[in-house]
């Protein structure tokens, strides 16, 4: 059973934006916490 | 075809970027670490630690160098499939959310994964987990050193016991100044690079060839990369899967941060972990999936990474390789130094040796252990024995062995001595047999099957009347703390 290109596609792409996504995720997250004062 | 004439980057650049980076490192460590005289702040950095930093660290040690490297090789070897199954190793992080709030409710003031299994277990238990433990520890710290000096020597050309010595003696470096808070710290910047250089590689490997060019130039050379039946990739699958969820749950790299986190935090960390985590051999595995498109002969399936990035991103790509790789080895190295480190010091020097010694001392030890880690690891490094680097697929067995009684005996009342001695020694004999009976894509599956049967098995043939109560043990050193209470002891997750 072949992975069509559709399935394909779609499957990198989730992975792509997940990725792009995380550095973002992880920024305001810290930007959150400094302010909150529970960075460490 | 020699291996320096094959480098992608010039070694004077491998250099540049090797001191650069070391530079950065040591600076930040010392920048974190230079408040943590204690013990607490040295080995758990103050148990404050936050949910950007907490995610960012369990994200970044997870990372390792094969993330990076044998994703593409295993895209490359096994397809689809070999990226997804990679991915799984997504599961031991969100399995282990729950177990680091329990940990970190149930004992707000211990220290590793074997004051655990001392309490909950006993001495018999405490010391088998001792011996997988550290056998593991010091694998994939081996393993890592050997990666190191083989992936920059394949990179730049540098020789392999330079490239090995800098990368140990840049992360004890930083490990000593800092301790926990340096590791935690320089992860979040490592996180950072590792995930922004994917993204660049693979957005410029999607413009370059397109992911239509991809699939089609696959499924006219290699139509097996894409099929989604390939039973040893199904295997491999499953396999990959229980020796992640081991690796995870008995390794004190995890459970040093379950104590390192502020109450709260564990649970929603190692789950955004996981979810940031799961794409990142997808990411990095599909690029392999290029090589037909590219029609690019790959002499070594290790290497494919690098070379599809330098043939697409020429100069550019192979540095950015480097780095990705330069930070992936250094946080993971980091963390084994100091979670290793205080499971030495906190499970053989005082518990074994030095029952009265006091926090300052164990502060100090523990830093002598860093030195002694790097040490011993260079050493073991130094011959550059292949085998000692595939030690590591044998601990598959071991690790997963200690799922059961650690699952078990963290939320099940019942779960006794018996079946968590029984379960790490016959799963893991259980497992070693089939590694060499069957295959690698086994051992672990074997090894976490039959711990489960003995830990359920003895559980109702004997069950224990477990108080939960008992693992909050009142660390000694606490009280020599300067007076001060050991932070947000007591307090519920």
């Amino acid at each position: 059973m072949i992975i069509s290109i559709t399935a394909f596609s779609w499957l990198i792409g989730i992975a792509l934006v997940l990725t792009v996504a995380a550095p973002l995720i992880l920024l305001g997250l810290l930007l959150r916490d400094r302010k909150k004062g529970e960075l460490w | 075809m020699n291996i320096v004439q094959s480098a992608i980057l010039d070694p004077t650049v491998g250099w540049l970027i090797l001191a650069a980076f070391s530079a950065l490192w040591i600076a930040l460590g010392w920048y974190w670490g230079r408040s943590a005289q204690q013990l607490d702040d040295y080995v758990l950095a103050g148990r404050r630690v936050g949910l950007a930093l907490g995610t960012a660290t369990a994200m970044a040690t997870w990372v390792t160098s094969n993330t990076t490297m044998a994703a593409p090789q295993l895209a490359l070897q096994m397809g689809v499939w070999g990226m997804l199954g990679y991915s799984l190793g997504s599961v031991g992080l969100f399995m282990f959310a729950p177990l680091a709030r329990r940990i970190r409710r149930l004992m707000p003031s211990g220290y590793t994964s074997g004051d655990f299994i001392r309490l909950r277990y006993g001495t018999v238990a405490w010391r088998v987990f001792l011996l997988i433990s550290l056998f593991y520890s010091l694998g994939w710290l081996v393993s890592m050193g050997m990666a190191g000096g083989i992936l920059i020597h394949a990179l730049t050309g540098i020789p392999y016991h330079y490239g090995m010595t800098v990368i140990l003696t840049i992360c004890v470096g930083y490990t000593l100044l800092g301790g926990l808070r340096a590791v935690i710290g320089t992860d979040f910047v490592q996180a950072l690079l590792i995930l922004s250089g994917l993204v660049v590689i693979a957005v410029l490997a999607i413009r370059e060839v397109g992911l239509d060019t991809i699939h089609a130039a696959a499924l006219a050379e290699r139509p097996e990369l894409l099929n989604l039946l390939m039973p040893a990739s199904i295997m491999f699958l499953f396999n990959n899967l229980l020796f992640g969820v081991g690796e995870i749950f008995h390794s004190n790299v995890w459970w040093s941060r379950a104590f390192a986190f502020r109450a709260g935090v564990g649970f929603r960390a190692y789950m955004l972990a996981g979810v940031l985590w799961a794409p990142i051999p997808i990411v990095a595995g599909f690029i392999a999936l290029a090589a037909p498109a590219l029609g690019l002969n790959v002499p070594a399936a290790d290497m494919v990474g690098p070379m599809i990035a330098a043939k697409i991103l020429g100069t550019t790509g192979a540095v950015l390789v480097l780095i990705m790789v330069f930070a992936a080895l250094s946080s993971s190295i980091d963390s084994l130094l100091a979670a290793t480190s205080i499971l030495v010091v906190e499970d053989i020097y005082r518990r074994h040796m030095r029952p009265d010694a006091s926090a300052a001392e164990m502060r100090k030890a523990t830093a002598r252990i860093i030195v002694g880690l790097g040490i011993l690891t260079w050493i073991l490094c130094a011959p550059r024995l292949t085998t000692l680097a595939e030690l590591l697929y044998f601990t598959g067995a071991f690790v997963a062995s200690t799922i059961w009684p650690i699952a078990a005996g963290l939320f099940w009342r019942r779960a006794n001595t018996a079946g968590a001695v029984l379960g790490m020694i016959v799963g893991s004999s259980a497992g070693l047999y089939s590694y060499f009976a069957v295959g690698f894509y086994v051992a672990a599956l074997v090894g976490a099957a039959v711990s489960m049967l003995c830990v359920i098995a003895a559980s109702f043939l004997r069950p224990a009347q477990f108080d939960f109560t008992n693992l909050k043990e009142k660390h000694p050193s606490e009280q020599q703390l300067s007076g001060r209470p050991s932070v947000e002891s007591g307090v519920s997750a």
